[in-house]
């Protein structure tokens, strides 16, 4: 179904789930976007994507997997709780690379905490008009137009907001503001997608996903990588890097975690023996590209790369320009 | 779900970033993209959210009972400090009270444990750790140039034409400082290290001199005296800024590079192409670290900087200028605070300033000369009694470490707050809990200069304080004005009391950093000193010789790595930071380990004068023969067991960077 939203009527739309979910929108905190609980203010629904990708609020970088509590040689386990969510704005991108982590996380066994957290979050997506300098996805089809793994589906025409569900659960979400909506129809959202593809194409014609794969092996990863300082930021920020360690901190009480890990990082590559296969930063990138473009594309039908432009945004050294591919 | 911006707590680059925070936890660290991070961060810093709500936090107060320390309260732990320290006070004598403020505080707290110590304990024995990192930057610039700090900020670094790195591992140590030296390499700066070690700046510089370590002056003397023979100076600079280069000019002359060649071990060509490449840019500048100031002659070596600075008239304009990158998060604050023996707050002098802050705080200041951190300690048990240390861990970081502990452990008082138990807390009467940089609101200086703020993600765990809430409970013990509802309130204080400081607000904060001197609400700050002209008049060059070096047959350079921070109380609990780096190593030439059949993961035995320690090797040709690199990160593998007292003349830093040493195989 499709509906006009005037954008002064969203907030009240959201007020309206808030009785249902926590509503976690971009917001500007001291002028930059940042996921975070919506309390009503000001929302950055037309700024940059955020830098933290909402694939991390299913699996947050560092999270408590269970508490551990020692009493007379008995130990008891306390285990997070995991409320009801709705994340609002979305990108395309990320909810492909969301896609892409639940043909991982959810594969047998499922991921116990990832799947919980997955079941309680409604999404409410957000397709782009506005697409950064840094954006690829429409090379690697991700972008910039979602067609599914949305509730509810916001594309800004200006004034207003074309709202589309894309759910049950999405229909109920609209049913609540009945009537903030009106019947709707996606010429114009027609018009502004195909104009912001084109955008995103005509800033890199010549990259696509054969060319990336065909190039991966011809670039010289050795005098690229000279400035990396294995900060591992690239992958920190990266919405489809889901390698984790666990660690069990405290004793005899204390908790185990799990955080986010980092094939960036050499450590990671270093086997027991201290031998390290992947010891030279231009190994571990060509495996990082490899994992990325071929990997993930076999075991998941998905590339590992949706065109998000964040590695370049955080990298020291400038070496995850698209320009290498050329 | 919240995100709340912050400044990093570990180095002195100062990098925004937010804390994204659920339930009271940080769960994730994302850049600021405001300067200097401008969206980038070192690996310390995106694992931030690793160490805050470890479980081995402190919680409680503690004090000791017998060899164990068991749970008190605030209360009685301070009324317990208090009482102590009047007591020691009363027999000994107040100058038996000193006071060890923390690079990790922020200003407000290190302006409260000054007022502490000199208003309270009325002792003049304060310091911080910037005694043992950059007291010869202090001490060199202050008295050639007015103010001891760094002269221009570090987006600076964008303008230059040629950067010269001395003594500083800047991709590993100051990232944020590395980030715009690559960027300013990209668009056509040239690089030019000085460092005994293949670092990864050398790896990309234009220009790499390999020296020998400890002949830095040698270098830059004969740099200088190359730039006079080319005609080179800025005689203009010269003339109407500086005063005394007649006097260094013909002291240089012996400097030729062909006798510095041998001085060195680096080529008089690439002397030659270095000095040329310096003297010919437009804008140069110099970025430099613990490698030119912990040594005995770490003052000279500064010095020797600045002379080559002022020739060539580096200073006061944007791309130029001289770069001392400190190390710790806050330890320009901690220095701008009077956390010093001899100044206040601004660099304030005890001798000029004593009555307007007696007026101030209403109480009689001592004016006895207050001792250095390292005199501090070496009369711990005799004339010094009790101790308050704030959030430091000397038993590892200081040299001597055997020492260090024995000194500690003769206090008749020794108080330590810290979030993280360490292997000082151990020995201390009372362990105090406090906030982490996360837990509490204020400011920090980073190292250009620039106040920040840091704001509260979470709260405390366990009744754990922010610092300055303790110190202003301690001021109100003993009497002293303390009124502070807020650190925003301390700040009030500060401004009022320190020209420098003197616009400087939270409520201004609120909108973005402000570099000192910033003396009123409406001066924007001042990125890039001397501008206009130099605080003192004229700089003043001053002529520094090379000293000879002992020949011994392995020289061990002690330095850090990018994974860990200090003495790892923070990384080490940080498990992929642990896991990147679990152990310390020896980096040796794999010629040396041939000859004495050393082979790569080796146990080595290191022995100096001081002690004996052991570590495993790790061959690289990034060093020198007879030249041996090692962090001091970690407490098995303490390198500080092997630095010895050996105390700069001006500055009083010890040298901390290198010492003889002999190996063997651990096997052998
Ligand atoms: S590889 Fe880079 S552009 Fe691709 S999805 Fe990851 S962060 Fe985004
Ligand atoms: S990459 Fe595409 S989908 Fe993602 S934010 Fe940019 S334009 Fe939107
Ligand atoms: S962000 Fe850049 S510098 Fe950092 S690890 Fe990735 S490639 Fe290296
Ligand atoms: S460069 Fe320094 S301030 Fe920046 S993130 Fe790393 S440790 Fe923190």
């Amino acid at each position: 179904m499709m509906f006009f939203l005037e954008k002064k009527d969203l907030p009240e739309l959201l007020r309206r789930a808030g009785a249902f979910f926590e509503i976690i929108a971009p917001v500007p905190i001291n002028g930059e976007p940042q996921l975070v609980s919506w309390k009503g203010g000001d929302l950055a629904l037309s700024s940059p994507n955020p830098l933290m990708p909402p694939t991390r609020l299913f699996l947050p970088p560092r999270e408590t997997l269970f508490a551990y509590l020692q009493e007379s040689g008995l130990y008891t386990f306390e285990v997070p709780e995991v409320g009801n969510r709705l994340i609002v704005g979305v990108r395309p991108c990320d909810l492909q690379a969301l896609s892409m982590l639940d043909r991982i996380m959810l594969s047998d066994p499922a991921d116990e905490l990832y799947s919980k957290r997955r079941r309680s979050t409604a999404i409410i997506a957000l397709n782009c008009t506005e697409p950064s300098d840094s954006c690829f996805c429409a090379q690697m089809g991700a972008g910039p137009e979602a067609d599914e793994g949305f509730d509810l589906l916001l594309t800004d025409l200006g004034e207003r907001y074309l709202l589309e569900t894309g759910s049950p659960a999405g229909i109920m979400l609209a049913n609540l503001s009945e009537e903030l909506l009106e019947r709707g129809d996606d010429a114009e959202k027609r018009r502004l997608m195909r104009e912001s593809r084109e955008r995103i194409m005509s800033a890199r014609p010549w990259l696509s996903q054969d060319r990336m794969r065909s190039r991966l092996r011809e670039i010289d990863w050795r005098s690229l990588s000279k400035e990396c300082i294995s900060c591992g930021g690239c992958s920190f920020v990266c919405p489809t890097c889901h390698c984790f360690t666990i660690a069990d901190l405290g004793l005899p009480d204390g908790e185990r975690i799990r955080c986010a890990d980092s094939c960036i990082l050499s450590g990671f590559h270093r086997m027991a023996s201290g031998a390290n296969p992947k010891a030279r930063p231009e190994e571990r990138l060509l495996s990082w590209y490899m994992e990325k473009l071929e990997h993930m594309l076999i075991r998941t039908g998905m590339p590992g790369c949706v065109g998000c432009g964040r590695c370049d945004r955080v990298c020291f050294s400038g070496l995850h320009r698209t320009d290498i591919f050329r | 779900m919240d995100a709340i911006e912050t400044t990093c707590v570990y180095c002195g680059c100062g990098c925004g970033l937010y804390l994204h925070v659920e339930n009271n936890r940080i769960i994730a660290v994302t850049p600021s993209m405001k300067p200097p991070a401008s969206g980038r961060l070192c690996a310390k810093g995106w694992l931030l959210h690793g160490f805050v709500n470890h479980p081995e936090r402190l919680r409680e107060p503690l004090i000791r009972r017998g060899d164990r320390h068991v749970q008190t309260s605030w209360s009685e732990a301070l009324s317990f400090i208090a009482s102590s320290f009047a007591e020691i006070k009363r027999d000994y004598g107040p100058d038996a009270l000193a006071v060890l403020t923390s690079a990790k505080a922020t200003n407000e707290e290190n302006y409260l444990l000054m007022k502490l110590c000199r208003a309270a304990l009325g002792s003049n024995n304060i310091d911080n750790v910037a005694r043992l990192c950059h007291a010869p930057t202090l001490f060199a610039l202050g008295s050639s140039l007015g103010s001891g700090s760094m002269t221009n900020p570090i987006e600076s670094l964008l303008y230059s034409d040629v950067i010269m790195i001395t003594g500083s591992n800047t991709t590993e140590q100051h990232p944020a400082v590395a980030l715009h030296i690559m960027e300013a390499r990209r668009n056509g700066a040239r690089i030019i290290v000085m460092d005994p070690r293949r670092t990864q700046m050398a790896e990309i510089a234009d220009l790499h001199l390999q020296m020998r370590p400890g002949t830095d002056i040698a270098l830059l003397n004969a740099i200088l005296n190359i730039v006079i023979q080319e005609g080179m100076i800025d005689e203009e600079f010269i003339r109407s800024r500086t005063e005394g280069f007649d006097d260094i000019r013909d002291r240089l002359a012996e400097y030729t590079p062909e006798v510095v060649e041998r001085i060195c071990d680096v080529p008089a060509e690439l002397i030659r192409d270095a000095a040329v490449m310096y003297g010919g840019a437009e804008a140069a500048a110099i970025v430099y670290a613990m490698g030119i100031t912990q040594h005995a002659h770490g003052t000279d070596n500064v010095q020797a900087i600045v002379n080559l600075a002022l020739a060539t008239g580096n200073l006061g304009r944007d791309g130029s200028g001289i770069y001392p990158l400190r190390g710790h998060q806050n330890v320009q604050g901690a220095c701008d605070m009077g956390a010093l023996p001899d100044y206040y707050t601004g660099y304030q002098r005890v001798s000029e300033f004593r009555e307007k802050f007696e007026d101030a705080w209403n109480v009689e200041l001592p004016v006895s000369r207050g001792r250095s951190a390292i005199e501090i300690m070496s009369s711990a048990g005799s004339d010094i009694r009790g101790l308050y240390i704030s959030g430091e861990n000397p038993a590892l970081s200081y040299p001597d470490s055997s020492r260090i502990r024995e000194a500690l452990e003769s206090l008749d008082l020794l108080v330590v707050s810290d979030i993280f138990p360490t292997e000082t807390t151990r020995m201390a009467d009372v362990i105090l809990p406090v906030a982490s940089f996360a837990e509490k609101y204020g400011t920090v200086t980073s190292t250009e200069r620039k106040v920040q703020l840091i704001r509260k993600a979470i709260d405390p765990p366990g009744s754990a304080l922010p610092e300055w809430v303790v110190a202003a409970r301690l001021l109100e013990i003993f009497g002293v004005s303390s009124d502070y509802n807020s650190s925003a309130d301390v700040m009030r204080e500060i401004a009022a009391l320190t020209p420098s400081y003197g616009g400087i607000s939270h409520e201004r904060l609120e909108r973005g950093g402000i570099h000192w001197p910033c003396p009123t609400q409406e001066h924007p700050g001042t990125p890039v000193l001397y501008r206009d002209g130099f605080l003192r008049g004229r700089a003043v060059f001053r002529h520094v010789d090379q000293r000879s070096l002992d020949d011994e047959r392995f020289t061990l350079i002690i330095g850090r790595s990018q994974y860990h921070f200090h003495t790892g109380s923070m990384t080490r609990r940080v498990s992929i930071l642990e896991r990147e780096l679990p152990e310390a190593f020896v980096d040796m030439n794999p010629k040396d380990a041939a000859a004495l059949g050393i082979r790569n993961g080796t146990g080595l035995i290191l022995e100096s004068e001081r002690g004996t320690i052991r570590a495993r090797a790790r061959l690289s040709d990034g060093v020198r023969e007879g030249i041996l690199f090692m962090p001091f990160h970690f407490r098995e593998s303490p390198a500080n067991l092997l630095t010895k007292w050996q105390l700069d003349q001006f500055s009083k830093i010890p040298a901390l960077k290198m010492v003889s040493v002999s190996i063997r195989r651990e096997d052998a």
